[in-house]
This record gives C-alpha cells, structure tokens and sequence, in this order.
C-alpha cells in the first residue's frame, strides 16, 4: 500500500476551488479528533451488539457484524468519530444499551 | 418453555408464574441498587428461591457507594482518564440511572400484571425494545455478582448442584436464551 499524506491531496487539486478544501481540512482538524471505542465484554451477545450498531449508527448488517466482530476479536473496535460532544452523545447511548464504552481523542486511541 | 411471541407489532411472553417472579425479584432488586424505593415487601422470606435471589443484592453499604461493580458496569466510565470520567459522570449519570429505571419499571409494571392476573400465564402487550434493554441490563447485573468469563459456562457445570451459584447461573443463562428469543422477533 502507498500511503497517502494528510494535506497532499489538498495540494493536488486545490487550484481552483482552494477556500472549500482547506475550509473542509480545518473543520476535520479542529472538530473530529474524538472517537468512541466500543469494548469486549463476556456477557453482550453477538447478536445484540450487532442490533445496537445497527439501530444507533444506521450501519448495514453487514457492516455492523464485521464491527461486532472487530470487537469480539481485538478487545475492541472504533464505532464512530466527530466532535467531542457528539462522541460523548455516542458513549451516552451506547451506555444505555448496555455496551462497554468510551470517547477518546483520536491520537490517543 | 417460556418464549416470546411476537404477531403483528405486538409482542408478548409466555411464563410461568415461578418465572414471573423470579423475574420481578431481580428486577426489583436491581432496582434498588439504582437507589429506588425498597420492594422487600414484596419477598417471600419462606420461598428458597427469592432467598437465594437476595443473595445477589448487595450489602446495604454498598448500595449507596457507587464503588459498587454492578453500578460500575450498567453505569460505566465514559474516558478512561478518571478526572474526564467524573466530571462526565457529574453531568450524565442521573440521566442514564433515570433510564435503566424506567425501562426496570416498566417491566416490573408487565410482570405483576401478569401475576395479579394468574390464569393467564401471558406477560401480554409488552415493548419489545424495552424488555430488551431491560433482560440485557439483568444479565449484565448478574455477570457481575457471577463473576462471569468467556470460560463460565463450563465452570458452573462444573459446580454440584446442590451450589446456588449454579442457581443463579442457571437464571443468567435462561435470560441470554429469552433475550436472544426475543431480538430474533425484533429482527425479524
């Protein structure tokens, strides 16, 4: 794989409409460095944690297993990313559901 | 065999009345620990098996610390940093308790509806959602008190039958059974 730097891509095709790319890559930077980390626990079903990806993140079935999956598998798995506020609404309703989880800043994952 | 039934949108769970209130007990109790009211009344001091199921309430001290493992987990940290987590906490946790109690409430509602009205052995009209939420947050409840692991089943077969943690097991298990019964009606 070749790995693709962050703001190279911005540089390639910022000729004519700069002001929207580098407005995008700003708002990326300042306001979705959170993430909300879902953790493995022996008790939640697979069945039911793959309902609650589903139901709360508007994921396909398929998308939701491999997550599920991601979770069962490495201890953990990264559900969704954005602002702080609406990490913190994420880990809200995944706590109401009974899953094991946390938000996080995006570097300190 | 106790099972849920769903026709049309509505839904509804076949159970017997030992089962309803063993149940309620559990409910209640977890209940209790969410710091609500004092169902005790409510116990059959003579029944062995609501004695057994007040063994997994915790001890009255503990019920007011939040230090409390079954608080911990139905009412986890948010961060990992224990400072974030707290001022998080501060903020949110009344509103995550008031939940989880609704939906105990709700169930406790179906539940003694169906024992005051004895002949029918239908829990009827339930929201299958709610009784989702509510089977997976006793099951969690019990984890905790069990000490369950990926290696658990295997361990409380293990355990002579005469051990009430085999008991309380075998509740836990019973419950996974009717919530995954349930969530398959759900998806269905």
């Amino acid at each position: 794989m070749c790995p693709v730097k962050k703001g190279e891509k911005m540089s390639t095709d910022t000729l004519t409409p700069v002001e929207t790319d580098i407005d995008l890559d700003i708002s990326q930077l300042i306001d979705k460095p959170w993430i909300t980390i879902v953790w493995d626990d022996p008790v939640n079903l697979m069945s039911y944690v793959t309902y609650v990806f589903i139901k709360l993140f508007g994921f396909s079935k398929e998308k939701a297993h491999e997550l599920m999956m991601q979770v069962h598998t490495n201890g953990r798995a990264v559900v969704s990313s954005g602002t702080r506020e609406e990490m913190e609404r994420d880990v809200q309703r995944l706590h109401d559901h009974g899953l094991w989880a946390t938000l996080s800043r995006d570097d300190q994952a | 065999m106790s099972e849920f039934i769903r026709d049309g949108e509505h839904y509804s769970l076949d159970l017997t009345i030992d089962e309803a209130h063993i149940l309620i007990n559990l409910v209640e109790q977890l209940l209790e620990l969410l710091g609500e009211g004092d169902f005790h009344h409510h116990y059959d001091e003579s029944d062995p098996f609501a004695q057994l199921m007040s063994q997994l309430k915790a001890a009255p001290d503990e019920i007011v610390t939040p230090q409390d493992p079954v608080l911990l987990r139905l009412l986890p940290n948010a961060y990992t940093d224990p400072e974030a987590a707290a001022d998080f906490r501060r903020f949110t946790e009344p509103t995550l308790r008031g939940n989880k109690q609704r939906i105990l409430r709700k169930v406790r509602e179906d539940l003694t509806q169906m024992v005051d009205h004895e002949e029918s052995g239908v829990v009827e009209d339930i929201e299958g959602e709610v009784w989702l939420l509510a089977m997976n947050d006793l099951r969690l409840a019990l984890s905790v008190r069990l000490g369950i692991t990926e290696e658990s089943f295997e361990r409380f077969e293990a355990l002579p039958d005469s051990d009430p943690q085999k008991s309380i097991y075998a509740v836990y298990f019973w419950l996974g059974w009717l919530q995954e019964n349930l969530l398959a009606l759900l998806t269905r």
